[in-house]
């Protein structure tokens, strides 16, 4: 993957030569918005400091929290370690190292809709930039409630923390991160790429998803561009259906009041798992760059094939957990979570039978489902092949005889596993399956980084592959609202009629319900047991 | 199949085997440790290998090391290993054979993954290279890679140069281990003759110095100071002479610097003084830069390097990583202040793992060890270091 160059070098390094793997961003300052809250402690400062310790981010980085909370910079500084203490990738944190991190740590307080604030903050950010030596080179983290997405990019204009998008190419970059949702529907989306657009170009948006950090969906670029073998057999000739799922043990977390809101189909499903099924699903793209893969992704998902009103209720699933047994011990049903109405219609669960109407992927199956409250966290893509042509191995033998599935797991033990069919030792010919294993951990013995380590340094190197684009946003949107049109549309109408009809439920610490099963299951096939 | 040798075998402890059954007694404890103590198949198996390593050791205490650095490495690197023991010290009839199991838990997963280990051990004529040689050959895991493991720093000899290099994918060297300027020479040599993939433990213990010093200049601050470079300074640990110059010869391959002579003594008393004709300037003559290779008690981790300062010519222009306590160093830039960042010491068993990866195929290397052993034979010539 390639870094774009954002800033003139006059006299080259040559010391850099030969040491390219180990990837140094530009000096650098990067500002967070929303640094009071839970993400910027349990994961962005703690990213940033494994950075560090992994000589990642270049000499010279400053960091400015930016909240309404009033705090001083030490009782930042203070609050960071903690979390670092608490969620670093290697802990404990290194007293010597933070001793020269700590310094560069500073918090301004402030609104996110009042520009005065953002005035100070420019001015604050000139006078650090002049003390540590920073040439102007800026990243702003949005780490806010999505209703405050436009607010902040439009106030970073009018305050000139970024340049105007008609300036003439500025000698150092200003980049935006925004993080998920990227709108709740296709209309909120378009309004909101509308609004940052006129403050920023394309190119400074790094909409962040930290699926596309994880080190088993960038293998799945490896795996399926690197490998000779795998290529001519990943399309309608021979696989038979793909199986995506996305499962959670945990519930909705105290977040009741914002789940009711979302929903599994707006917190998982438009955004992390369709990123993991586009690049499953791409055609090659013709550089390894960021709109070489993008552009890919795009076509896989304006390929969705659309579906008619009329045929929602038949291939989408919803549930709701009801109470049951997560890891030992008791947990309650969604609609008694606090923050959640007795009476809502808010999917914990969704199934999906979809196609993507390509040459490749014409007539294939693609089955998803995403849901909280599963018997054990798991994401995973399987591809089934189609079963061998004719089986030879008789009725005894043959029983053993299973379609090879190919599993490509995304988190916990990230890794690979081909099932095929293997004698069994012995006079007869009788047959059982097999696992051939490819684990992270054991092959290779190292700890694979964060998601969010590996994302923050790509966009200080200028680097989106990994991030998603304006209209992959509205592509997956433009599918996903359909169903939520057809929902909110059948929710209109029993209150109307004042027949309201709660949704199915499973069991807490269950597969899903039996319709799921029954969405799978009409041409004798059924959900893994992952 | 007993069942006390399976248990000792699950164990990770040695299991002494005929050299000829050396590939089915491995199979049948295989088979053996996956089944339950009732004989039903209850622990299903994965023996993993991503790499045939080969590491010859000459005696006991050799031998020793090297089995310690192999128990540290089997975690993080399965591979078959097959260790060459010549110079056993005892009388022995023809080469004598052990296995071990190499176990690694799986988290969160009751199944285990194992490697396993065999080593070889000959004295006198039972250690003839031949016989290593062709046993060799016998137990590479087909289709798998073969690395050589040539951990001692001793000059290449006919089992290396004969039998292992040329069924061999990567050669693991360790310059750090080389005691003076000779047995750099010597090694850089080695590395230098054969087509194999050369990864150097010393180069990758250096990797953080280097790291560190060229991010001193990355913009804003640029080349600049490079150009204008008149006088390096490298602190070492004394015996480290070696690493000294290997990284001395760094920064004349990326520098585009010619070596002149070398000479004792350097600006601060005991050393080495090394110069070299650097790029013409722009009144295109040519300039001279001085690197001074100086030992010193200070810090220095595993790389036996101390310190590496260059001065751009300026007053008060130097550009310094200092190694400090507790695995830290001190960086100095002229425009601001000092500032301390982590400098990790590898061992060598994760070193190994690194020369394994894609470090143990380092382009740069194969530039900077001609250019190495070029500095080193100049220092040798002058019996400097």
């Amino acid at each position: 993957m390639t870094a774009a160059a954002t800033t003139p070098i006059e006299i080259p390094n040559p010391l850099r030569e030969g040491l390219a793997a180990e990837r140094i961003p530009e000096p650098a300052t990067m500002v967070i918005f929303g640094a009071s809250g839970d993400l910027t402690k349990r994961k962005l400062l703690p990213a940033l400091y494994s950075l560090t310790r992994e000589r990642m981010l270049p000499g010279r980085f400053a960091v400015i929290g930016y909240a309404r909370r009033p705090m001083s910079d030490d009782a930042f500084r203070a609050e960071m370690h903690a979390g670092c203490e608490e969620f670093a990738r290697r802990r404990p944190v290194d007293p010597g190292l933070w001793d020269g991190f700590a310094p560069n740590l500073f918090y301004q307080a402030g609104d996110y809709d009042d520009p005065k604030a953002f005035v100070a903050l420019r001015e604050r950010l000139e006078q650090i930039e002049r003390t540590l030596g920073l040439p102007g080179n800026r990243v702003f983290y949005l780490s806010i409630p999505p209703s405050s997405f436009a607010t902040v990019v439009r106030n970073l204009g009018v305050s000139g923390l970024v340049p105007p998008p008609s300036a003439p190419a500025p000698a150092h970059f200003s980049r935006v991160i925004i993080e998920k949702p990227f709108g709740t529907d296709l209309g909120t989306a378009q309004r909101l790429n509308h609004d940052i657009h006129e403050t920023l170009t394309e190119k400074q948006i790094y909409r962040i998803d930290h699926y596309l950090g994880k080190e088993t969906v960038q293998n799945l670029l490896v795996f399926r561009f690197a490998n000779g073998i795998f290529e001519p057999i990943w399309n309608n000739r021979f696989v038979d259906h793909v199986q995506i799922t996305g499962a959670e043990t945990v519930g909705v977390e105290g977040r009741g009041g914002y789940f009711e809101q979302a929903g599994i189909l707006r917190d998982m499903v438009q955004n992390h798992l369709f990123q993991v099924v586009s690049l499953a699903a791409m055609e090659p793209p013709v550089a390894l760059d960021a709109d070489g893969v993008r552009d890919e992704k795009l076509k896989v998902l304006k390929a969705l094939r659309p579906m008619p009103s009329s045929e929602i209720d038949a291939n989408v699933v919803r549930a709701q957990y009801a109470a049951g047994s997560i890891a030992g011990r008791s947990v309650p049903g969604y609609r008694d979570e606090p923050g959640v109405s007795p009476t809502s219609q808010t999917e914990t669960y969704v199934g999906l039978k979809f196609f993507i109407d390509s040459w490749r992927w014409m007539g294939v199956p693609f089955f998803l489902r995403s849901a909280k409250r599963m018997p054990k966290r798991v994401t995973e893509i399987a591809i089934h092949f189609k079963e061998a042509p004719r089986l030879l191995f008789g009725r005894r033998g043959g029983e053993g005889v299973r379609p090879n599935v190919l599993s490509i797991r995304i988190q916990p033990d990230e890794g690979i596993s081909l099932n095929f069919g293997s004698k069994l030792p012995g006079q007869a010919m009788e047959v059982a399956p097999v696992t051939m294993e490819f684990r992270y951990g054991s092959s290779f013995g190292v700890e694979p980084p964060e998601a969010y380590e590996r994302l923050i340094l790509d966009c200080l190197l200028g680097d989106g592959t990994l991030f998603t684009r304006a209209d992959e946003v509205e592509a997956s949107w433009t599918w996903i609202s359909k169903i939520h049109q057809h929902w909110e549309a059948k929710a209109a109408a029993q209150a109307a009629s004042g027949a309201i009809e709660l949704l199915p439920t499973y069991a807490a610490g269950s597969w899903g319900p039996e319709a799921s099963d029954q969405l799978i299951g009409a041409g004798g096939r059924q959900w893994r047991r992952p | 199949m007993d069942r006390a040798t399976v248990e000792k075998f699950s164990r990770g402890e040695a299991i002494t085997v005929e050299v000829d059954r050396i590939e089915k007694e491995l199979a049948s404890l295989w088979q053996a440790a996956s089944r339950g103590e009732d004989g039903s198949e209850t622990r299903p198996i994965a023996r993993a290998a991503l790499w045939n390593l080969v590491i010859p050791a000459h005696g006991i205490d050799s031998l020793s090391r090297v089995k310690r650095l192999v128990d540290e490495l089997a975690p993080a690197m399965p591979a078959r290993v097959i260790t060459l023991c010549r110079g056993w010290g005892q009388s022995l009839a023809g080469i004598s054979a052990t296995i071990e199991s190499n176990v690694v838990s799986r988290p969160g997963g009751a199944r285990l993954v194992f490697a396993e280990e065999i080593t070889l051990a000959g004295d006198g004529a039972s250690a003839d290279e031949h016989h290593f040689g062709a046993l060799v050959r016998s137990l590479q895991i087909p289709s798998l890679p073969t690395a050589i493991l040539w951990f001692d720093a001793s000059p290449a000899d006919s089992l290396l140069s004969n039998e292992l290099l040329p069924v061999s994918d990567r050669l693991i060297v360790d310059t750090g281990r080389c005691g003076g300027a000779r047995e750099l020479a010597a090694v850089c040599r080695t590395c230098a003759i054969n087509r194999v993939e050369v990864g150097d433990l010393g180069w990758l213990r250096l990797a953080g110095i280097r790291m560190l010093f060229a991010g001193l200049f990355d913009p804003p601050v640029g080349g600049g100071p490079l150009a204008a470079a008149s006088h390096v300074a490298i602190e070492h640990r004394g015996p480290k002479v070696a690493s000294a110059l290997l990284l001395a010869a760094w920064l004349g391959v990326q520098l585009g610097w010619r070596p002149l002579d070398a000479m004792s003594g350097s600006d601060k008393g005991p050393g080495i003084r090394l110069r070299f004709a650097a790029a013409k300037g722009s009144d295109g003559r040519e300039r001279t830069a001085i690197v001074d290779l100086r030992p010193s008690p200070g810090e220095c981790g595993t790389s036996g390097i101390v310190s590496l300062a260059l001065d751009a010519g300026g007053p008060g222009e130097t550009y310094r990583v200092r190694r400090t306590a507790d695995n830290h160093a001190e960086l100095t830039v002229p425009i601001a202040p000092p500032r301390t960042v982590k400098l990790d010491s590898r061992t060598d068993a994760e070193l190994c793992v690194g020369a394994l990866g894609p470090a143990g195929r380092d382009p740069l290397l194969r530039r900077v060890l001609p250019f190495a052993e070029r500095l080193a034979d100049l220092v040798a010539a002058r019996g400097a270091g």
